[in-house]
Order: C-alpha cells, then sequence, then structure tokens
C-alpha cells in the first residue's frame, strides 16, 4: 500500500510517499481502509521530532474509512463498518491498523469528510466546553486562535450552550470567520491589545473562563483578563511552552484556577469516547456544528499540507485523501 | 482601654500593652467590646514585619463581642448585637471600631469565644470544600496538616458532606485528632512516604482534591496522587513558598488543576460573608462542627500565645480573653 513515511525527522520534506506492507492485525485490532486522514498540528511536531517515536514512522493520528479485517478477539467492530479515530499513529496512508477501542462508529448522517475533520478538533472543542471548564449560560469566555481549528468550533459550541464569546484573531479576514461562527466580539490581536479590549468589553470585570491554545504569547495576559475566581484552560501552545508559573501569581490575580489539558484525558475509557463522539456527530448532522474544511489534497501532497499549516493562513481543516 | 501595640516590629517582646484613647465610630462604623481575640499566623507576620503596618498599630485580625456605640449611617447592626469579624487589624484591645458591613451576626447557639475563634478558620475550610473545588460525596481527599487549625475543620467538613478523608499528619497525636474529626485515614508523614500510602490507598487511582497548606515540601508530590483532571488546591504554604512550576507537568500526570485561593477571595460581597459565616454558625450550633479551643490567655499575655504558636506545638485555637 502507499503511505507518507518519515525516516529522518525535519521539514515537511521529510514526508516521502513510500510503498509499504499492509499492515495485519493483532488479535484486537483493525485494519482500515483510510478515506480521509486529518492533518494536526501534533502531525508536524512528530515530524520535526518535538515529539518522539521510533522512525521509520507513518505520520497521522486521525481519520475515517470503512473496517477490511479484524483480528481474531475483536468484538466492537466489523469488516464493513465505517469508523473514525484520533490517536492512532499512522493514519498519513492507504490503510492502518488500530487498537478497536480507539475506532468509533459513524453514522449514515456523517460523511467521511466530515467525520475525520472533527474527530481531533471536535472531540477538544466540546471536552472543553463540557468538562475541561463546564461553560454555563450567561457566562463569558474568552477564545484564543478564535478561526483556528479548534477555535472556531469551540466558539460555536460556546454559543449553542448560551455563553457570550469574545474571540481574539490575527486579520480581519479571520475575524469574519470568527464572527460567522458566532463569537459576540472579535479583537484582531495584531491591532489592539486583548487585555485592555476584554477589560472594555467587560466592564473591568473579566471573564470567567479563557480558552488558550496559544500558550507563551498569551499567558501573563490571561492572567489579568479573568475575574475573581476565574479559570484558564490551556490546552494547547502553538506559540510555545508557557514559562514556568508562580503559584502566587494565582491568588494576587484573584484566586485563579489553571489547567494544562489534553485530549487522551478526556477520551480514557471507551464510554467517555463513545459519549462524546455521538454528541459530536448529532450536532453536526442536526446542522448545530459547522465544519470548515479548508483543503484537501492528495495524499502525495502531504509536505504541502504541511506547509500550509505551518505558515498559518488557512482558516479551517486540511484532509489528506489516499 | 488596654490593647496590644506594637510600636516597632520584632519577636513577641515587641507586644505591649497600652492604654489608649476609646475608639469613635465613624458615620459607616460599629464599636465592638471585644469579648475574644483570635490569634493566627498572620498575626505573627505583623508583628515581625513581614507584613506591613503603619507604626504603631493594635494587632489582631479576628474577633467577637457585642456592639456598644454606631456611627450616623450604620443600618445592619445596632447597640446590643452580638458580632464577630476578620480580615481587619485591631482586635487585639477591649474595643475595636468596625465597618459595618464587615461584621456579621451570632446566632444565640454560639458564643462569642466559639464565634471569634471560627471566623478566619472556619471560612477558610467552608469555602475549600464547598466552593473553590465542591466535594461530592463518595469523593475522596487529601487533606495536608489534618490536625492543624483549618485542617481539623476541612476534615470534618469533609465527612460531613461525605467524602473519604485522608489526612497528614506529623505526629501520633494528631493523628488522634484528625481521626477523631473523621478522617478515614491518617498518613504520618514522619513516618510513611504520603504518595506512596495515598496512592496504595486509593488502589493507584488518586484523589480527586489535594487541599494543601504546607506548599514547598508537599506540592510536587500532591500532583503525582491527583487522579487525572484531578484538582490541587494550594492555600498556604507553612514550609515555604512553591517555587514556580511547569505547566507540562499538569498535562502529563493527567490534565491536572491548580488553584491557589486565599479568603478575602470568596468573602467579596456582604451577601457572601453573611451567607458564608452563617453556614460556619450554623454547623457549629448544630453540633456537625466542633471546634477545638486549645488555650484562652488574657490579653496581657499575647506574648506567651504568640511563643505558643511559634512553637508548633498547639493543634487547635488561641484566643486573647480582653
Amino acid at each position: 500500500m502507499k503511505a507518507i513515511r518519515v525516516q529522518q525527522t525535519g521539514g515537511p520534506e521529510v514526508m516521502e510517499l513510500a510503498e509499504v506492507p499492509l499492515p495485519q492485525p493483532k488479535p484486537v485490532e483493525a485494519v482500515v481502509k483510510v478515506s480521509v486522514a486529518g492533518v494536526n498540528s501534533i502531525d508536524g511536531y512528530f515530524r520535526d521530532g518535538r515529539f518522539r517515536t521510533p522512525l521509520p514512522f507513518i505520520p497521522g493520528q486521525e481519520g475515517a474509512g470503512v473496517v477490511t479485517a479484524v483480528g481474531a478477539q475483536t468484538k466492537t467492530v466489523k469488516v464493513g463498518d465505517r469508523v473514525a479515530w484520533s490517536g492512532v499513529l499512522g493514519s498519513y496512508a492507504e490503510f492502518v491498523v488500530s487498537p478497536e477501542e480507539h475506532l468509533v462508529p459513524v453514522p449514515a448522517s456523517i460523511g467521511d469528510e466530515q467525520a475525520a475533520a472533527s474527530m481531533v478538533h471536535g472531540l477538544t472543542a466540546h471536552y472543553l466546553v463540557s468538562d475541561a471548564h463546564k461553560l454555563k449560560t450567561g457566562e463569558t469566555a474568552l477564545v484564543h486562535a478564535a478561526a483556528g481549528g479548534v477555535g472556531l468550533l469551540l466558539v460555536q459550541m460556546a454559543r449553542a450552550i448560551g455563553a457570550r464569546v469574545i474571540g481574539t484573531v490575527s486579520s480581519e479576514e479571520k475575524a469574519q470567520l470568527a464572527r460567522q461562527a458566532g463569537a459576540d466580539e472579535v479583537i484582531v490581536f495584531t491591532k489592539h491589545d486583548f487585555e485592555a479590549e476584554v477589560k472594555r468589553l467587560t466592564d473591568g470585570k473579566g471573564v470567567e473562563v479563557v480558552y488558550d491554545g496559544v500558550g507563551k504569547a498569551t499567558f501573563d495576559k490571561n492572567l489579568n483578563v479573568m475575574r475573581l475566581r476565574g479559570m484558564l484552560v490551556l490546552y494547547g501552545m502553538s506559540s510555545g511552552p508557557v514559562l514556568p508559573v508562580d503559584p502566587a501569581k494565582l491568588s494576587e490575580k484573584g484566586s485563579l484556577y489553571m489547567a494544562r489539558t489534553t485530549l487522551a484525558h478526556f477520551t480514557a475509557t471507551r464510554e467517555e469516547l463513545l459519549a462524546r463522539t455521538s454528541a459530536l456527530f448529532r450536532m453536526i448532522a442536526e446542522g448545530k456544528l459547522k465544519l470548515r474544511i479548508a483543503k484537501t489534497y492528495p495524499l502525495a501532497d502531504a509536505p504541502q499540507a504541511h506547509r500550509d499549516m505551518e505558515a498559518r493562513k488557512v482558516a479551517g481543516k486540511l484532509l489528506l485523501i489516499p | 482601654m488596654k490593647a496590644i501595640q506594637v510600636k516597632q516590629v520584632g519577636g513577641p517582646e515587641a507586644m505591649e500593652v497600652v492604654e489608649i484613647p476609646l475608639p469613635q465610630p465613624k458615620a459607616n462604623e460599629a464599636v465592638v467590646k471585644l469579648a475574644a481575640s483570635g490569634v493566627n499566623f498572620v498575626d505573627v507576620y505583623f508583628r515581625e514585619g513581614r507584613y506591613k503596618a503603619a507604626l504603631p498599630f493594635v494587632l489582631g485580625q479576628e474577633g467577637a463581642g457585642v456592639v456598644t456605640e454606631v456611627g450616623a449611617e450604620t443600618k445592619s447592626v445596632k447597640v446590643g448585637d452580638r458580632v464577630a469579624w476578620t480580615g481587619l487589624q485591631g482586635s487585639y484591645a477591649e474595643y475595636a471600631a468596625v465597618p459595618a458591613e464587615r461584621l456579621v451576626p451570632i446566632p444565640q447557639r454560639v458564643s462569642e469565644q466559639q464565634a471569634a475563634a471560627a471566623m478566619l478558620q472556619g471560612m477558610t475550610a467552608h469555602y475549600l470544600s464547598h466552593d473553590t473545588y465542591p466535594l461530592k460525596q463518595g469523593e475522596t481527599a487529601l487533606v495536608h496538616a489534618g490536625a492543624g487549625g483549618v485542617g481539623l475543620l476541612l476534615v470534618q467538613m469533609a465527612h460531613n458532606i461525605g467524602a473519604r478523608v485522608i489526612a497528614t499528619v506529623s505526629t501520633e497525636e494528631k493523628a488522634k485528632l484528625a481521626r477523631g474529626a473523621g478522617a478515614h485515614e491518617v498518613i504520618l508523614y514522619s513516618q510513611a512516604d504520603f504518595e506512596a500510602e495515598t496512592k496504595r490507598l486509593t488502589g493507584g487511582k488518586g484523589v480527586d482534591v489535594v487541599y494543601d497548606s504546607v506548599g514547598k515540601t508537599t506540592f510536587e508530590k500532591g500532583l503525582n496522587v491527583l487522579r487525572p483532571r484531578g484538582m490541587m488546591v494550594l492555600f498556604g504554604g507553612s514550609s515555604g513558598a512553591v517555587p514556580p512550576f511547569d505547566l507540562v507537568a499538569l498535562s502529563q500526570k493527567g490534565s491536572l488543576y491548580v488553584t491557589r485561593p486565599t479568603l478575602v477571595n470568596y468573602i467579596t460581597t456582604r451577601e457572601e460573608l453573611v451567607a458564608r459565616s452563617g453556614a460556619v454558625f450554623s454547623m457549629m450550633a448544630t453540633g456537625k462542627l466542633q471546634l477545638r479551643i486549645e488555650y484562652t490567655y488574657p490579653l496581657a499575655e499575647a506574648q506567651q500565645a504568640h511563643r505558643d504558636l511559634e512553637g508548633r506545638k498547639t493543634t487547635g485555637k488561641l484566643l486573647l480573653i480582653p
């Protein structure tokens, strides 16, 4: 089968199209013919060596497709099932092998592209608003990178809950996307100081919660825009890791809370993964959550997809089609 | 009237009994004849100069007594009312002038000594267990310094909620006190590693919340005994301040939460102050919360009270009786 292979970590050019053997399932695994693979920033971290895995490897964590073979002891999937997944390394390929517990059923109302596009970003947005900080009607949330992959979904979900959403974006074009997704207020942080703007927009009170996938660049100011006993949820660090934090700051700024979260801890059991995924698919099927698929590429163009992702010019999801 | 005054910061001997004029109420104040004044570590910090106050000043942050005079614009209290307060300097005295909005009524079945003893530590234990991390029945909490002033009250409140309490203490004597307060498990941290013990006692799962007033010596290990998505509530630093910590640890150890609360942020409005003190007094009146008033001293023996407190041999509340 064809797959993208990384033999040495580095820039996008280290991803080559290769012919590799078809994977075989272990007893509790299934082999899936990949219809669509999602492109995520974490794929870039594995490719450039920031996250480590033995070489050579096939990148990609997310996708959707059809089961073509199952191991002897699998119970939850059978050949012919339409499934989607995240957290399974090797998705940039015609076929991928996955533990069956990572595979979730895709309902008939959801297309393969939608399913693949929603697993990482959609599940992340879902756990952020429903668990990491359970957002309530009437609360105000600050969403950084509101036109980003997670951001656009987070804004829609927060609005559906009835929260007021203030988004930050880097350009006017992205501001429009964030507004279309439902952001009540959008701050173009390249033109306006988000700290001053958030204070102004909340009459000095600050927000109940900050959802931040940016990290280093936004951290200090975040602590100044939260209301008393507010919550900062850090779920990523696109601008680099946050420097060590003095806990005394949290009390000085008003008995604040802070969490550093990752999706794996919010899909830790099979029950939680299924419940979260089905809630997400339901929102998509009912038209309450619009996915923005920015571009699809043939599998061989994975290096270009990574270049586009890392240039930060695309707003929405990038997909590879094997 | 007699009062304990600090003219120059220093050791316990810096506290002198002086004769000063009776305070007069400003328009929004009431004068209270003190029945009891609580002795707290914060008093030591002011006496030593670690916390700053304009010299000379009358020490003491907590008290209870009877209103003897009110200012022209006070509405919430009248002469003869039994009241208590915390967070204002000047309670080591026969009388204190206090803004009326800071005075809370003492119900009939609570004595003035009990009320004075409960304001700071009782309300702290209350906000920790009911608001900072609202404990639920069936959850497990680790309470460090489980026989300390706040610790003994926190253990009782957590127990009353129906949570399982694991307490750490330094001696057998304190272990007995923590058990008496309702701790299900007590770890003598001088004899056993609390990280290993807590893991063992929770079948490796970890606790839902850690309440930590010890700080420097317990923080890191505390993160290791939290379940995924559990919360570290750091509310003091009796062993020293926790140095800046790396947020990556929070995600690696299971999408953990950290907060550093202080009482003042949990009694920010008159409504909140009255509701919280009322809740604590009602627990006392119904026998659900036992305060351990260990020593009472005549006002003139404030020096001895501080020596005893700083010697860390006391396990309950110290009061000065004017």
